[in-house]
């Protein structure tokens, strides 16, 4: 699934670890987010919404 | 956009087990492991033994077989979804694999093509171990897969 998650790290200046580290999951897990590998639950999804402050639709794209 | 941003150096462990937490979990693994050799030893050495006893001393390794199972379950409540998913996809590896292995050295011993190595086919001990390997094998493969 194409997403927006590496554009919106990188203006924030974070780096996987933070992000993971704000998510609560490794970053293993925001790496195969960002390289396509790895489609996240919806929760995390939503939680990754909330961190951003943006809808799901405008990170993630089916 | 910059490849640095993708590759960091630092390992993120906030939602990973800790160090202390497998080292903590695979003690039990030792635990059963010895405990299961000394009942092993004793009722081969002491065939004099009521069956009753056999029997109780032969099952001792399920006590710290229990802790382990249970020291595993919380250590899988810790890991993330994809540490959960990888861990699935090699546990299901390990489980298929062993009973595909296991099959055909029974249907080789059932047509009289007895490996000298395995007789009896593989027995619960060779069972551990094979769905041990392929669990390994299942968790380098699958861990590749989301690199």
């Amino acid at each position: 699934m194409k997403n927006k998650l590496r554009e919106l790290r990188a203006v924030r200046a974070w780096s996987q670890s933070d992000l993971a580290e704000k998510l609560g999951v490794s970053r293993q897990t925001i790496n195969a987010i960002e390289t396509e590998k790895y489609d996240p639950s919806l929760p995390l999804a939503f939680k990754i919404g909330r961190l951003f402050k943006q809808p799901i639709e405008a990170i993630f794209e089916v | 956009m910059n490849k640095s941003t993708n590759r960091e150096s630092v390992e993120s462990e906030a939602s990973r087990p800790t160090f202390r937490e497998h080292y903590k979990f695979n003690i039990w693994l030792a635990v059963t492991t010895a405990t299961y050799l000394v009942t092993l030893y004793l009722v081969q050495h002491f065939q004099e033994w009521a069956p009753l006893l056999k029997v109780t001393v032969s099952l001792l390794p399920v006590l710290p077989g229990l802790l382990y199972l249970r020291k595993g379950l919380l250590l899988l409540r810790q890991m993330d979804e994809l540490q959960k998913r990888i861990q699935l996809e090699a546990w299901f590896f390990a489980a298929i694999g062993t009973v595909i292995v296991s099959t055909v050295i029974n249907v080789f011993n059932a047509h009289g093509l007895i490996w000298e190595t395995f007789p009896h086919g593989l027995e619960i001990g060779g069972a551990y171990l094979l769905m041990f390997f392929l669990w390994t094998l299942g968790v380098a493969f699958s861990s590749r897969r989301y690199q």
